[in-house]
Order: C-alpha cells, then sequence, then structure tokens
C-alpha cells in the first residue's frame, strides 16, 4: 500500500449515510483518477464524527480541515481546490465553536510543526529501556566516530565551533569549558552532567533522562574522551524517582554492551558512569555546591575561582554541563558544526528546550531554534492563553530570572535580548502568567523561595533577602509604605553586588523585574490597598468583590437572594453602587470572570441574579444617609449626570452634602441615556434610578453646558469650594482617511446620540460601521433596528481581538450583522458628495505590538470595494480638554484628565475627576466606582476626613455550611426574546428568571468571603 | 545506588534487624568516595526516617564525627530525623503549580487533615511536606502521596482523594 | 553477555539488526502502539492505558501489534496519550485516553481500520474539556 499524503475521512456514520456520504465518496474516485491523486488521497469511511446535523461532513487528514454538508457535486472541487491546489474550500468549511475539532498529524500541528528536534530527537519516539532501539537511531554511532576517528582537540574544535552554548543558565560557550578543563594540568579528571534541575517550572532534562538516558550517556563518554577522563557522575534530583530509574537501566545495559567500561569498542578508551541522587537542596543546581554534594557533604557553595575546570570535584578538574547540554552533543559529532551553527542566532546557536506551563493551552516541553519570538513560543506553539484571559506576562528563568510583560512579546529569545529586559534564558523554564495573577505576590512567591533555600552560608542572600521578604510581605497585607519599592530596589541591588553565589547574586532578579514591569501594581498595593488581580489574602474578601469596580459586596447579595431577602440584597447593592438596576442590564461582570465557582463548573451568573433582583424592587428605597449641616454647607458642583458624576452626587449626598450637577444635554444620564440603546437598558431604568438620587436631596440642572454656559473658574467665583469634572468622552475619532468629509459618513457617537436623544437619526440601506469596540456593535444594532438593510462590521484584527464583549458580538450576530476582519478602510468613496462605498485592503497579522497582540499589516494589492451608502466610524473617543481648562492649568495624562487614582483629585486641588474623562472610554461600573472615590476624596478635601462609613465591611447573616459540598446546578443561561421579536424595535432584549432558576443560582455561590473564626 | 524502598518501615520487623540491614550498606560503601549521602539515602528507604541510632551507626561505619553526620542530615529537606505518617503527601509549590493553585490546593490539605506543613496526622496516617516542582508542570496544581503524582488537583476534591488513602488503610487492616 | 560490543563493526552490525527489527515490526501487516510514559504521562495515568491496551488486544485475539513504552512527547497537556502507527506507516497520536477511549479505539480503528478522529492530538486543544 502506498503512503498516502492526505486521508479523507468521510462518516459513514447512520445519519451522513443517510444524508449521502457514501455517494461524495463515490463522485471523489473519478476527479482523484483525472488528476492522478489515486496513490496521494486516501478515502477512508469511518465511524460517525458527531455533528450529524450538519451531514454529510468529512475531515482531511492531516489539514485537520472540515467539511460539512458535503454534495457529490462538491467532490470534484475539493479535490481540485484543496487535493491539487492545496486550497481549502471556505465554503464547505465546518467551525466548530472552539472544540477540539481540529485533527493533525503530529508533525501538523502547530504544536510540533514550529518545532526544531534535536535535544529531544528521541524522546517520546524510542523505548528508554531498550538501548536497542537508540543504537538503531544511529545511538552511540557519535561515540564510534570520535573514539576511531578523531582526536580530543578535534572533538573540541567541533564543539566550539557548533557555538553550543551552556544550557543550565549562563550560557557560558561549551567548547571553551571543554578546553580549559583539557588543558588543565592533572592526573584524574571528572565529568559531570548537572541534573539537579531545580528551577521550578523547568522539567526538560527530566524529560531527557526518562525518555533518551543513553544519549546523556554517549555524550559524557565523548565529553570525557575529550578531557581525558574516565570516571563521571550524573546527579539527579531527588524528586525524580523515574528519572533516576530510567538512567540507571540504561547505564546497566550500557556496561553489558561494553558501550561504557573498560576498552570501550577495542579502542583502549575506558569510562565508567555514577548516578548520585540529589536529597532535595536547591542550591546544590550550583556547580560548586553540587560537587560539594557528590563528594558527601552540605551543598554549601564554594567562590570562584577556583573554576572547576581547574579545581573542581575532590579538588581535580572537573567538567561540568548540564542535562541538555550534553543532549545536544552526539547529534553535533554526527552532523556537523555547521549544521548545528545554522540554527539560531549570530551569538546564540542552536535550539533551547523550553518548559511551557501556567497558563498556557499547550503545556509541555517545546524545543524551537533559538531566537524564535516570545509571542510565538507563546501563541503559535503553546496555543496562547486559555478560557479567554488576558497574557500578563512570562516568567523566565525561575528564582534567577524574571518576567517579561506583554510589551515585549516580540523579544528574540535568546541570551542577550533577555538579560537585557531583566530577565535570562535560565533552564528553560517558561511559566506563562495571565491577568489573574498578582505580579508583587509572584515576587514574594520568589523571594519565599530563595530565602528557603539560601544555605546561609553568606549574610547577604541569607539576610538581604529576608529584609526583602519583609516588605513584600507588608505590601501584600495591605501595610505597605511610600519608599518600600525604593527600599526593595536598593537592597535588590546591594545583594546582587555581594552575595557568594550565583543562587544569591540572582535572588532579587524576580523582585527587580516585576518592579520594572509592574511597578502600577505595586502601587496599588501600597497605595490603594487593592490587588487588582485577586491574589493577595489581606486585601481581597472574595475575588468577584475584588474585581468590582465599584467594590459591591458581591457574596452579601447573592446570599441574601438565595434566602428570599431581595429588599436586603438590593440595599446592600446600593450601598456601593446606586446604579443596580442599570448596571443588571449594562454591567460588564468582571466579577464573573474572577469567580472561583469556574474552577469547578462555570462561573455563578451573578449579572442574572442582579437582573432577577432589582426586578422585586417596587418601591424604590433610600440608602442610609448621615445628615450633617455642615457639610451641607459646603457648595460642590459636578459637571456631568453620567454614572460617575451621579455617584459622586449621590454618596456626598449620603454624607449630608448638598450638590449641584450641571449636565449639557436636555436630560440626565450620560452616556447611559444617549450612549446605550433601549433594547439594552430601558429609559425608564435609567428614569426610575437618576430619580432616586434627585430624592437624596441632589439638585440636577440641565441644559448647562461647560466652556459654553459656565466655566471652571465661574464655578469658583460662585463659591463652589470643591468640582468634580465628569464629563466623559463624547467626541468620537475620525477616521483619518482621504474623502470621509462627505454625508452619509459619521461617528458612532453622534449616530447614538442623534437617535438616542434626538430620536431621529437617518439610516442607509447598506451601513458599514468601522471598528471593533462595544460602541461599534451598540451603533451596528441600532442601524438594524432602524430598517438598515444590511450592516456590515469592518474591524482590521481578527474576531478574537474586537474589544467589544463577546455576548454582544454574538447577539448581533443573531440579529443579522455581519463582521468582516483583517479589513481596513482606505478611502472613503463618494459620489455627488454622498458616499458610495468603502475603499478596503486585507490586512495580516504580524508582529506583536506593546498592547500584546498581534499588529495588523496592510496586504500588498488587496484592495476593494464595499458599497455603502451610510458609514459610521467607531474607532475611539476623546475629551475636549480645551472647554474644560479655561485658563486652568490642569494636567494631563494622554488624552486625559491626571488624576490621584485613589481620591479622584486632579493637578488643581479643589478639582477632582472620574468616569471616563479621566481613565478613558471604560466600563459603566468603573465610572460608578470612580465617582465614588471622588466623593470620598472631596469630602477628606473639605473636611480632612477620609473615611466613609460605607465602605465599612458589613457582616451578614446568611446560613452557610463550610463542610457542605457545593450544589451540582450548572449555570443558568440568560433569556432572550426570539430574533425575530426583537430584531426591528427597541424592546429589551434580555428577559429576568424566574424566582427558582434564581434561588438555585445564587446557591451554587462558593461563598470565598467565608473566613474561619475558629 | 538509589535507595530501593522510600515507603515507611514495617512495623514488625525489629529495630535490631534494620540495624543490621544498615551495617551490610555501610560495608558495601564504605570504600566509595563521597558514600555519607548515599548511606543516608537507603538508610532513610530502610527506617522509614533518621532514627539517632541509625545516624550513629552511619557515623562509625564511616568514620565521620556525628556531627558531620547530623550537619548534612539537617541540611537537606528530604531527610527526616522524625518518623513520618504512613502516607507522605508532598504539596508542588513550584511556580507553576502556585501559579495554577497550588497554594488554594495545600491550604485545603491542611485543612483538610488539621494539620500543617512537617507535621503528621495524630493517626500517624498521612505526613505534609512542601517540594519544589516534580517537573510534571503540565498537569499543575500536583501533588504527591507518597511516590504517586496526582495531577490537576483541585482544591475542592482534596477531601476524596485524601479518602482513597484512608480507605486503602482501613482495606488492608481488615485483610491483616 | 553475547552482545558484548567489541568494535565500532559490532555496533554497526547490532544498529542494522535493530533497524530491521523496528522495520518488521511497522511492516505490511502490523501496527505499533508507543504509549508515552514520561513522569506526566504516569500521573495523568498512562500506565493503565498501557495494560488496558495489552489487555485489550488479548481480548481480541490481535497478535500482530507491538506495543513499547516510550518517554515524554512534550504535550504533557494532553496526556496520557499514545502513538498509533498503522500499516501504512501513518501515525495517528491519540491523547487524553480513558478506558472508554481505549477500548474503543481497539475496536474501531485497530479492528476495523476506522481512525477516531475526535479522539486525537488536536491542534486547537480545549482546556478541561
Amino acid at each position: 500500500m502506498e503512503n498516502a499524503r492526505t486521508h479523507f475521512l468521510l462518516c459513514a456514520g447512520a445519519g451522513c449515510v443517510a444524508s449521502g456520504s457514501l455517494e461524495v465518496g463515490a463522485a471523489m474516485q473519478d476527479p482523484l483518477r483525472k488528476h492522478g491523486l489515486t496513490g496521494e488521497v486516501r478515502i477512508i469511511e469511518t465511524g460517525c464524527l458527531g455533528p450529524c446535523a450538519v451531514g454529510p461532513v468529512a475531515v482531511v487528514y492531516p489539514d485537520g480541515v472540515f467539511y460539512q454538508n458535503l454534495k457529490p457535486e462538491d467532490a470534484a472541487v475539493i479535490v481540485e481546490e484543496h487535493f491539487l491546489k492545496g486550497r481549502v474550500v471556505e465554503r464547505l468549511v465546518h467551525r466548530a465553536p472552539a472544540t477540539a475539532q481540529g485533527v493533525a498529524r503530529l508533525q501538523d500541528i502547530s504544536f510540533f510543526r514550529e518545532q526544531e528536534k534535536i535535544v529531544l530527537r528521541n524522546c517520546g519516539i524510542i523505548d528508554p529501556l531498550r538501548i536497542d532501539e537508540y543504537i538503531a537511531r544511529d545511538g552511540y554511532q557519535a561515540l564510534a566516530k570520535v573514539l576511531t576517528g578523531m582526536t580530543p582537540e578535534q572533538v573540541i574544535d567541533v564543539v566550539e565551533k557548533s557555538g553550543l552554548r551552556g544550557r543550565g543558565g549562563a550560557g557560558f560557550p561549551t567548547g571553551r569549558k571543554w578546553r580549559v578543563t583539557r588543558q588543565s594540568k592533572g592526573d584524574v579528571k571528572y565529568v559531570i552532567c548537572n541534573g539537579d534541575e531545580g528551577d521550578p517550572g523547568a522539567f526538560m532534562d527530566r524529560s531527557v533522562l526518562e525518555g533518551d538516558p543513553h544519549s546523556i550517556i554517549e555524550a559524557m563518554a565523548i565529553a570525557a574522551y575529550a578531557i581525558g577522563s574516565s570516571q563521571g557522575y550524573v546527579y539527579v534530583r531527588a524528586e525524580y524517582p523515574l528519572a533516576v530509574e530510567r538512567l540507571g537501566k540504561a547505564l546497566d545495559q550500557a556496561r553489558q554492551y561494553g558501550l561504557i567500561g573498560k576498552n570501550i569498542m577495542g579502542t583502549g578508551f575506558d569510562f565508567d558512569l555514577e548516578i548520585r541522587m540529589g536529597s532535595g537542596a536547591f542550591v546544590c543546581g550550583e556547580e560548586t555546591a553540587l560537587m560539594t554534594s557528590i563528594e558527601g557533604n552540605r551543598g554549601e557553595p564554594r567562590p570562584r575561582p577556583p573554576f572547576p575546570a581547574q579545581k573542581g570535584l575532590w579538588g581535580k578538574p572537573s567538567l561540568l554541563n548540564n542535562v541538555e547540554t550534553y543532549a545536544n552533543i552526539p547529534a553535533i559529532i554526527m552532523k556537523g558544526a555547521e549544521w548545528y551553527a545554522s540554527f539560531g542566532t549570530e551569538k546564540s546557536k542552536g535550539t533551547k528546550v523550553f518548559a511551557l506551563a501556567g497558563t498556557v493551552n499547550n503545556t509541555g516541553l517545546v524545543e524551537v531554534p533559538i531566537g524564535s519570538s516570545l509571542g510565538r513560543i507563546i501563541y503559535e506553539v503553546g496555543g496562547g492563553i486559555p478560557g479567554g484571559k488576558k497574557f500578563k506576562a512570562a516568567q523566565m528563568g525561575g528564582p534567577s530570572g524574571g518576567c517579561i510583560p506583554k510589551e515585549h512579546l516580540n523579544v528574540p529569545v535568546d541570551y542577550e535580548s533577555l538579560t537585557d529586559l531583566g530577565a535570562i534564558m535560565g533552564s528553560g523554564g517558561l511559566i506563562v502568567m495571565d491577568e489573574d495573577t498578582c505580579m508583587v505576590d509572584m515576587a514574594r512567591y520568589f523571594l519565599d523561595f530563595i530565602q528557603d533555600e539560601s544555605c546561609g552560608k553568606c549574610p547577604p542572600c541569607r539576610v538581604g533577602t529576608k529584609r526583602m521578604l519583609e516588605i513584600v510581605n507588608r505590601i501584600c497585607e495591605g501595610n505597605g509604605q511610600e519608599g518600600d519599592v525604593e527600599k526593595l530596589i536598593d537592597l535588590g541591588n546591594k545583594i546582587k553586588d555581594t552575595a557568594l553565589c550565583g543562587l544569591g547574586q540572582t535572588g532579587p532578579n524576580p523582585v527587580l523585574s516585576t518592579i520594572r514591569h509592574f511597578r502600577d501594581e505595586y502601587n496599588a498595593h501600597i497605595r490603594e490597598k487593592h490587588c487588582p488581580a485577586g491574589v493577595c489574602e489581606s486585601l481581597v474578601r472574595a475575588p468577584c468583590q475584588n474585581a468590582c469596580p465599584a467594590g459591591v459586596d458581591v457574596p452579601g447579595y447573592v446570599a441574601l437572594i438565595s434566602e428570599g431577602r431581595y429588599a436586603e440584597a438590593l440595599k446592600l447593592h446600593r450601598n456601593r453602587n446606586p446604579f443596580a438596576s442599570v448596571c443588571a442590564r449594562v454591567c460588564f461582570h468582571p466579577c464573573e470572570s474572577k469567580c472561583r465557582r469556574s474552577t469547578v463548573d462555570e462561573s455563578v451568573s451573578i449579572r442574572g441574579l442582579k437582573r432577577f433582583m432589582v426586578e422585586q424592587e417596587v418601591t424604590v428605597q433610600l440608602p442610609e444617609i448621615r445628615e450633617s449641616e455642615r457639610n451641607a454647607r459646603h457648595k460642590v458642583a459636578i459637571i456631568g449626570a453620567g454614572p460617575a458624576g451621579l455617584s459622586c452626587a449621590y454618596f456626598l449626598a449620603r454624607l449630608g452634602y448638598r450638590p449641584k450637577v450641571f449636565e449639557a444635554e436636555s436630560q440626565p444620564g450620560g452616556m447611559l441615556r444617549w450612549g446605550i440603546p433601549a433594547y439594552r437598558l430601558p429609559r425608564d431604568v435609567i428614569t426610575r434610578e437618576v430619580r432616586m438620587i434627585e430624592h437624596l436631596g441632589v439638585d440636577i440642572e440641565t441644559g448647562m453646558k461647560l466652556g459654553r454656559d459656565f466655566t471652571l473658574k465661574s464655578l469658583k467665583a460662585d463659591g463652589y469650594k470643591a468640582v468634580f469634572v465628569g464629563v466623559g468622552t463624547p467626541r468620537g475619532l475620525d477616521l483619518g482617511i482621504p474623502g470621509e468629509k462627505v454625508e452619509g459618513v459619521s461617528d458612532a457617537m453622534r449616530f447614538l446620540h442623534d437617535h438616542n436623544l434626538n430620536g431621529s437619526v437617518s439610516v442607509g440601506k447598506e451601513v458599514v460601521v468601522i471598528g471593533g469596540g462595544n460602541a461599534a456593535v451598540d451603533a451596528a444594532r441600532t442601524a438594524l433596528r432602524l430598517g438598515a438593510g444590511a450592516v456590515t462590521i469592518l474591524y482590521r484584527r481578527t474576531r478574537a481581538e474586537m474589544p467589544a464583549y463577546e455576548e454582544e458580538i454574538e447577539e448581533a450576530e443573531r440579529e443579522g450583522l455581519r463582521i468582516r476582519t483583517l479589513v481596513a478602510p482606505v478611502e472613503i468613496l463618494s459620489s455627488n458628495g454622498h458616499v458610495v462605498g468603502v475603499k478596503c485592503c486585507r490586512m495580516k497579522l504580524g508582529d506583536y505590538d506593546r498592547s500584546g497582540r498581534r499588529r495588523p499589516e496592510r496586504c500588498e494589492d488587496s484592495d476593494f470595494v464595499v458599497n455603502a451608502d451610510q458609514v459610521i466610524a467607531a474607532i475611539g473617543q476623546a475629551l475636549d480638554g480645551k472647554e474644560i481648562c479655561d485658563g486652568i492649568s490642569l494636567k494631563f495624562a494622554g488624552n486625559v484628565l491626571h488624576m490621584n487614582p485613589v481620591t479622584g483629585q486632579t493637578s488643581v486641588e479643589w478639582v477632582f475627576a472620574g468616569g471616563d474623562a479621566a481613565t478613558g472610554p471604560a466600563t459603566v461600573t468603573s465610572a460608578i466606582g470612580g465617582g465614588e472615590k471622588a466623593a470620598v476624596g472631596i469630602h477628606e478635601f473639605l473636611e480632612g476626613e477620609g473615611e466613609a462609613f460605607w465602605r465599612k465591611e458589613q457582616t451578614i447573616d446568611t446560613f452557610f455550611d463550610p463542610e457542605a459540598d457545593p450544589v451540582q446546578y450548572p449555570r443558568a443561561k440568560a433569556q432572550m426574546i426570539p430574533v425575530a421579536k426583537r430584531r426591528s424595535n427597541f424592546l429589551e432584549v434580555e428577559t429576568p428568571w424566574r424566582q427558582n432558576v434564581a434561588q438555585r443560582e445564587a446557591k451554587r455561590c462558593l461563598r470565598c468571603d467565608y473566613r474561619d473564626e475558629r | 545506588m538509589a535507595p530501593e524502598k522510600l515507603g515507611c518501615a514495617c512495623e514488625e520487623v525489629s529495630e535490631q534487624e534494620l540495624l543490621a540491614r544498615l551495617d551490610e550498606v555501610i560495608q558495601e560503601y564504605r570504600e566509595k568516595p563521597g558514600a555519607l549521602i548515599p548511606v543516608l539515602q537507603i538508610a532513610q528507604g530502610i527506617f522509614g526516617y533518621l532514627p539517632e541510632s541509625a545516624l550513629k551507626r552511619i557515623s562509625r561505619g564511616l568514620n565521620k564525627s556525628y556531627s558531620e553526620v547530623a550537619g548534612v542530615v539537617g541540611f537537606y529537606s528530604f531527610f527526616s530525623t522524625v518518623p513520618r505518617g504512613k502516607h507522605l503527601i508532598r504539596t508542588c509549590l513550584g511556580t507553576a503549580c502556585y501559579v495554577r493553585g497550588g497554594k488554594r490546593v495545600l491550604d485545603s490539605i491542611k485543612r483538610d487533615l488539621g494539620i500543617d506543613v512537617g507535621e503528621t496526622t495524630p493517626d500517624k496516617m498521612f505526613s505534609l511536606e512542601v517540594a519544589r516542582c516534580f517537573g510534571a508542570c503540565g498537569l499543575a496544581p500536583t501533588i504527591t502521596i507518597d511516590n504517586e503524582v496526582h495531577q490537576r488537583v483541585k482544591p475542592l476534591k482534596v477531601h476524596e482523594l485524601l479518602d482513597e488513602y484512608r480507605n486503602q488503610g482501613a482495606v488492608a487492616e481488615k485483610g491483616a | 553477555m553475547e552482545k558484548k560490543i567489541k568494535s565500532v563493526k559490532d555496533l554497526n552490525a547490532l544498529r542494522d539488526q535493530a533497524k530491521s527489527d523496528i522495520e518488521l515490526r511497522t511492516g505490511e501487516k502490523d501496527m505499533r502502539i508507543v504509549v508515552h510514559m514520561g513522569t506526566c504521562g504516569i500521573a495523568a495515568g498512562a500506565r493503565d492505558i498501557l495494560t488496558q491496551v495489552i489487555e485489550e488486544l488479548r481480548l481480541a485475539g490481535v497478535e500482530s501489534v507491538t506495543v513499547r513504552l516510550s518517554g515524554c512527547m512534550g504535550l504533557c497537556d494532553q496526556e496520557p496519550m499514545f502513538t498509533l502507527t498503522d500499516a501504512s506507516g501513518t501515525e495517528f497520536c491519540y491523547a487524553r485516553l480513558d478506558r472508554s477511549k481505549v477500548h474503543e479505539i481497539v475496536t474501531r480503528h485497530m479492528l476495523e481500520n476506522q481512525p477516531l478522529v475526535e479522539y486525537m492530538v488536536s491542534s486547537q486543544s480545549s482546556k478541561e474539556a
């Protein structure tokens, strides 16, 4: 039977046969013959492949392309296009939603395709317990070649020319090490293999010892011959019992075959090898400590020089390399130095094995040419980050290394580039960390590690790292002080300069590198007492609450819902966030993405519960207010009646203030009213909660625009003691391409504003929306409802990178929205002053940019035209700085107001800011949180008191049994009204649950807020 | 070379017999350079831990001062001078396991057993230790119980997992 | 002790012998299963998979299959796994195996020559599938 190049796995399950799969197979025979592909393509009828509903289906193997709804007439097309020309027939492709549907032969899976296996050449292929299999794959041929045809100098020349550098971490040229050891004077010399792979997260040495032990034995024999030694030691850590066992068996076999021992292969060369097992001391991975340990002592390092090459084990010249370094040697000897040097970069040759671990889809060992970009390793080989989370940083080099943030995904992974970024190649541990990792906690982890493993011999390492750990500990516990970060940097640099061995000298690296790349996170811990990732226990009551920008007591109100105490639940919610009903509709629930229930099955549907909760409110209840005549006398102005301004007013009012709100539009609500469409947020919901705030004594004056009707200066003159600026970012950005100043082109902000506030906006027949954010989707769905014939979104990156929320995109697609990705507009085409189309070009993804996403690049000669009679740009929003300042020198941070994130205070002491105007376009909830912070900031500014009564944690007497197993109900789904009933109107899309559903869902909460009071 | 057995010693065998076995090992290794650590490893395999009597025997047999032997024992975390429980649990706190929630697994084990790291349960069933990386990072978080690696351990499933070992004991006792 | 290699010639002879042995094993009629048994694989249950494969083959009365163990493939995430090489030399890598999958692979793929696409290593791996 020929070796078929392609397999066409045609489903012959009952369903597919019924829909005609066998006919498809039959129809394929003729075209295959016609093109002479009969031998190359093999048709295999398989059992049911699964998606019977779209049958007949088939999989092309190894390409992994899944075809659906096949008809006999498609057969010829597939043969001609796919088999002959290698083009996938797109219209027939079945796209399974994110299931493991793609199939491929090993070498065609990107995980393997992107790799170059030299060190791992035999791992997973041969049986490590059978020496014959190693020999069959040319094992021990390199040793034979060396012993019979090369002088020791020639061997060293080859190793040196290959450019191989030590893979244990420091990257010292291997050939030079060999030469120095050879030149050292001494009757007895040793070769040693460092298999004490202590860096947590690195396991390539383990894998080689377990999967290909003979390659190490052979390489050590070659090294022994080259330096003039006859005895070797392999030091393997105690945590690797299987590696010890397999290496031991391999040694026995090699000895039996006479491949080690006396007079190897009749050449007169003697060499034997012994295994030494570690006993759980990290420092023994350091070369001098390792040798002390083999000698039978406490594994303490000793100063260098003398280097092991001069005075090593038992005072004799010794050659020490690590497992991975040795594993390269036989291949280099057999295939030559030039071959090896053809991989890698100018200064770093060959390949490097990385142990991919942490939050990455394909964890495991990967071997790539040195110099491959980090992004490529993580995304192409590693398959990216699971669970839709964001990549945050990669930790490389373990406790001696550092982290590389998303801004540097393009870095070529080689010794020098990594060092420049404050990380190191190390032994190749590459731990991928997503947004749920706290970098301060990570620094603490490594300091703890170093403290634990410090042998205690030198004070900088023993005492210095302890001091650093104390500081980091207090930062994590919420007791950090200004200046702590500087102290850490100072201490770290001192330890680097003065510690005795490599462990101590590199110990501060993880701290210094996290400070370098994530200083903001340290500041959040120290100043805001907030751990953004939700990790540091003392700062995090429950991960959901920690993730909520408004700090709502999520587990509290969820527990109250589960007990049917809806009014109390709502009151608890409004204690931190007045807009419960609004948020129940529009919040993108950062709480749910941190919910620990997702480690069991799926997160609790917190927003769904909130939606149910607010439906139970009959008359609006006012929150707790502390009347204060004193506070009421301070005049406070709030500019902008959006979520930020109204929240600020709400909380000030609860402290007894009587703030005055100025709103430019004719109705209060800001973006809630004119930016968010009614099908997501009914207007009466906004009105209701705004009215509640007015009931607290907040006066809202509409039609008052900053810069037109009043200025900051005039407010000051009118006696206002403090002003909050919450004007948002209402101006949509222009496309910046030729031809856009014609009729029919507008931006999403203006479009939504005109519809929602003025009640009229003209809509075309063919509408094109440009951009991939929430504003784009809102505009597109609004246009659909207003009767547009077709609405298409053009986005320059891929679907996965669209900033709009996935659930919104999905609903929009159900309603008929078309999304074209990897397309960018180049020019607006018009006729008689009115738009008629958009000239576009295709984009492809290039290198990684500083946002950690692959940069879209224009494909040459790919221009095409999309017809349109209306174009809506939704590519960003901005703030009009001029109208705010009016002679007052407010500092800006980029396009937004600069402010203190804890208090909202701007560079002018009586002016505070929050919401989009201070953060750039963000979510409703973060605007609410910003308003609350500024309210407290204003109170502190006016009264010198920074405390707010609502921030005190409340104990809620709900029942919870910590011993009980979590309830087993699956996550309840949101209910939507059918597309047909909503596509052409502005009815609210989502409907609330019934009580039984809600209470069951609420019981799924794991109550992370629960503290054992033992 | 490698200790043949790492599990705990059966109590039926008298200490004298164990010491005699140790003597054989010392005899075999005494001439080898750097014999102390391998002998200690094997001794721990024989006794389940390193009792003082064994350390004294090793110190005499290898002609090393007792303080030197004790110093080496104290340096390496794998050596234990107190008896361990029937099952030794090692929770990995290597980086990958840590990032994937190893600490919460450890907390959950601590809660379940009511002991802290380095302690043994009153019924002598479990001892708890922390380790740095078994090299099974792809399956993080991991723990080992005796020499078996358990992968992707979930804090909420710890109790179930430990029960398997508890019941194993019960079955064995019934059988005996 | 007969196999003592006393010269390079001996080594080459042994290599050629071993090569042809392996080729014989992957000949026209034969299939080969290599179970990946590194620490990761074993932790994920590769030992049970190996035993079960042998048992299933015995029960099915299949003798023309060689079962071997090997080291880690590097894809720890998808362990336990084995690579099945069929009579044509095509390699199929099955991943995330369990008892029922092994049974199905033996009966459907090995006996009826119907590769089970859904159990093979996937290029877009989905976590905790």
